[in-house]
């Protein structure tokens, strides 16, 4: 069809964009394998194999920061860079900066990988990384400040677009929060360990403040503004309220940071900071269910898409899940459902529901969109990607079902008197009772990761299928033009 | 009053104060004029005034 | 400013930039802040010490093999934690906890007071091979704890470090009276800095936590830190309601 003199791939930079949104295909089986290998460790831990190097305490934050940060991190790098340039109309400010936050991005992911199995740890969940890592990590993302603002600077479009709000308080609030829970003192300027400069409560409040809002900012905030672009732009039609963008931007940025402590129901600190933390969840699903709705009505009047259209299908799935895991996130920072849901595998099964769920279908989505308009083409194979949706999608059903089963009942288990009024169950009975629910989190775990796999192979296969049509047809773009 | 904010455990209500005032402004600033709204509401179109692919969206199925 | 236009905030990237940092911050500060300058946070009790210099290097192995992803260090005051674990964990007995180690998640049964309650022969049998005291266990083998040598020459390193941080090693003759003053002296003896190395290998003799006293292994030092959790506060001296008071 018409394509115009000037194409998308050569007025931006998208050069750096399709970097990232490989390493995001790369992270994304490699995270998601290590995943579905320490799930497997619960439910076989002969796959422990006696080592130091893959058993599950040493192999988790692997997984994590594989996911969160080699994938997740490298979809909002390629989205953001996307996005900013395509709403601003402008190309990427400082380009050499920007190829340095890529390689600064994945050197981050890698040495990190490497320390945590060779024992070197902070021991704060997520925020795993020894000193000279957050260091790296702090640089880089000045550096990716730097190139993101100073493309909001250069913009030719006078309105900045609601989805680069989004992408900015995501790049403030990370920078924040990763600075004040990692201040650590070295051991020694030659060795990798470190101790926190706080301790006990205060380190607990910094580190959930953190670890909350790496959830608030990080997973959620910035795939908003995935979101915010890529539902409009898939769907061909634009957002479906403007306004409440705006106040769903505000309201969430003010109330996520207050809502950290529910992690910490019950525990040493004062109560009073709890129950604010609880109040403030709850308050906080007005916002997250305003963008669902947002988002999800942006496709009113075009329902019929969902049928035909798959990439279409994995954003409206991803919106529900957001919604879904949004409300069930305020349900458990009540005290009271806390009690029970807190160590369980409820919580695990909610991170997931929101991780899987929310967060990795908006990215598969929006890179099923952007892919082909990176390489100026089109996707390999719709079929595969309809395969992949399914997988994905049952994947996170065996998954969450499983933990809301085993978690639900660890709590009950644990709490459980008998009629003399002493405890009904030993610790190890409970333990015992969760092996087939681990064995179906697995399983669910490897329903997903097939779809991973198959999405990275249709993405190589359009890639490919573009780079072989540049090469054996520049005489027919000059004659079409 | 002075004394009341300096109570750490006063920050719930404080807190509570302070989102709805704030929301309340945001709210009635965005939903509160017409021709202001009408303004806002223009710029949803942003994403699609660098297109030169909005009739390849259709092309699927 | 007095004229507020939203337009000024989306036509102008610094803007929107302070703004959203100013929306972020507040949430925070509230938080957190509070916590840093209110001593009311921390109960007054007796008997929480930092640890000795094996047992701190027990920790270091603990948050080194990521037990907190599987075992939690804080017991909140239910009845049935209260009847499976001991009293509630309090504030002050994490105090010296750089990191925390609260933990989230609970595949393992917590360990804030495992502390005297197994023997060491129990720890190292179930820390090589946990299926041969607790058949139904899920948990790794870490048989490389007791083969590897405890590497403690930076020990002092690692208390100057944590001096930093402020817990109360003392580096002089200063503040080891000062130790002396609030430990007693056979605490604050383990607390020198200058002796750390010669303590460190005293009390692994001594304690013989792996049953093997030609060296100081890793799991001498692991097993050090687990039989001291929890067991430094004497319950017997408070009651209820002096501890209350602080959530």
């Amino acid at each position: 069809m018409a394509a115009t003199s000037n194409p998308a791939t050569e007025q931006y930079n998208f050069d750096i964009v399709r970097k990232f949104a490989i390493m995001t295909l790369f992270w994304g089986v490699v995270g998601m394998f290590v995943g579905v290998y320490i799930a497997s460790e619960l439910a076989w831990p002969f796959l422990n194999f006696d080592s130091p190097y893959f058993s599950f305490g040493r192999f988790r934050p692997v997984h994590t920061g594989g996911v969160i940060f080699g994938f997740g991190g490298s979809a909002l790098f390629a989205t953001s860079y996307y996005v900013v340039q395509r709403t601003c109309q402008t190309r990427l400010f400082a380009p050499g900066l920007a190829t340095f936050t890529f390689w600064g991005w994945q050197a981050v992911i890698v040495l990190a990988a490497l320390s945590y199995v060779m024992g070197y740890s902070q021991g704060k969940e997520y925020a795993e990384m020894e000193w000279p890592i957050d260091l790296l990590i702090e640089v880089v993302w000045v550096a990716y400040l730097i190139v993101f603002v100073g493309t909001l600077m250069n913009r030719k479009q006078p309105h900045i677009y609601v989805a680069n709000w989004f992408y900015l308080s995501f790049i403030l609030a990370t920078a924040l929060l990763h600075t004040f829970n990692n201040i650590a003192i070295p051991v020694g300027l030659f060795t990798l360990k470190s101790y926190s400069l706080f301790a006990g409560p205060q380190d607990a409040m910094t580190q959930w403040w953190y670890g909350h809002n790496a959830v608030g900012f990080f997973l959620t905030a910035a795939f908003l503004g995935m979101m915010y672009y890529f539902v409009p732009k898939h769907a061909g039609r634009p957002v479906y309220s403007y306004r409440l963008s705006i106040v769903h931007f505000w309201a969430l940025s003010f109330m996520y940071m207050w809502v950290g402590t529910h992690h910490l129901h019950w525990t040493a600190i004062p109560d009073w900071t709890s129950t604010l933390a609880a109040t403030f969840s709850i308050m906080l699903l007005l916002p997250s269910w305003g963008g669902m709705i947002n988002g999800i009505m942006t496709l009113s009047g075009a329902w019929d898409k969902l049928r035909t259209d798959p990439v279409m299908r994995f954003m409206i799935v991803a919106l529900s899940f957001y919604g879904m895991s949004t409300f069930e996130g305020p349900l458990m920072s009540l005290k009271d459902v806390n009690a029970l849901s807190h160590y369980t595998d409820w919580t695990v099964g909610h991170v997931h529901s929101g991780a899987l769920g929310w967060v990795a279908m908006i990215s598969f989505g929006s890179l099923y969109h952007m892919i082909p308009r990176l390489w100026n083409t089109q996707l390999y194979s719709e079929r595969l990607v309809n395969a992949h949706f399914w997988l994905a999608t049952i994947g996170v059903l065996l998954y969450i079902t499983a933990m809301w089963i085993s978690g639900i009942m660890q709590g009950l288990m644990w709490r459980a008197f008998d009629d003399f009024g002493n405890l009904q169950y030993s610790f190890v009975e409970s333990v015992a009772a969760m092996h087939p629910f681990y064995a179906m989190r697995a399983i669910g775990g490897m329903f997903f990761l097939t779809g991973m796999i198959i999405m990275a192979y249709n993405c190589f296969m359009t890639i490919r299928q573009a780079q072989r049509a540049e090469q054996a047809a520049p005489a027919v773009a000059v004659a079409s033009a | 009053m002075l004394h009341w904010l300096a109570q750490a455990e006063n920050a719930k209500p404080l807190g509570l104060l302070i989102f709805f005032i704030t929301f309340c402004a945001i709210v009635l600033w965005v939903y509160g004029s017409k021709k202001r709204g009408e303004r806002l509401e223009e710029h949803k179109n942003i994403p699609f005034l660098d297109d030169e692919d909005a009739s390849k969206d259709k092309s699927h199925g | 400013m007095f004229k507020f236009k939203h337009e000024s905030l989306e036509t102008n990237a610094g803007l929107l930039l302070v703004l959203t940092m100013l929306a972020i911050s507040v949430g925070g500060l509230v938080e957190i802040a509070p916590l840093f300058m209110i001593d009311s946070t921390m109960e007054k009790v007796d008997g929480v010490r930092p640890y000795s210099p094996l047992e701190q290097r027990g920790r270091d192995i603990y948050t080194r093999e990521g037990c907190y992803t599987c075992h939690s260090q804080m017991i909140r005051p239910f009845r049935d934690e209260q009847l499976r674990y001991g009293h509630y964990s309090l504030a002050s007995e994490s105090k010296y906890d750089h990191p925390f180690q609260w933990g989230s998640k609970r595949t393992g049964p917590d360990l804030a007071r495992v502390g005297g309650k197994y023997s060491n022969e129990w720890h190292v049998q179930h820390l090589i091979k946990p299926t041969s005291v607790v058949p139904e266990s899920v948990m790794p083998n870490y048989p490389w704890l007791q083969s590897t040598p405890l590497d403690y020459s930076d020990i002092g390193d690692r208390m100057r470090a944590l001096r930093t941080t402020g817990v109360p090693y003392s580096a002089n003759a200063e503040e080891y009276k000062a130790n002396v003053e609030k430990f007693g002296e056979a605490v604050a003896k383990t607390l020198h800095i200058p002796d750390a190395q010669k303590n460190l290998i005293a009390q692994a003799q001594e304690g013989n936590y792996d049953s093997d006293r030609t060296s100081v292994s890793e799991m001498d030092a692991l097993v050090a830190y687990l039989q001291v959790l929890g067991t430094m506060v004497d319950f017997r001296q408070y009651k209820p309601e002096d501890l209350v008071k602080y959530r």
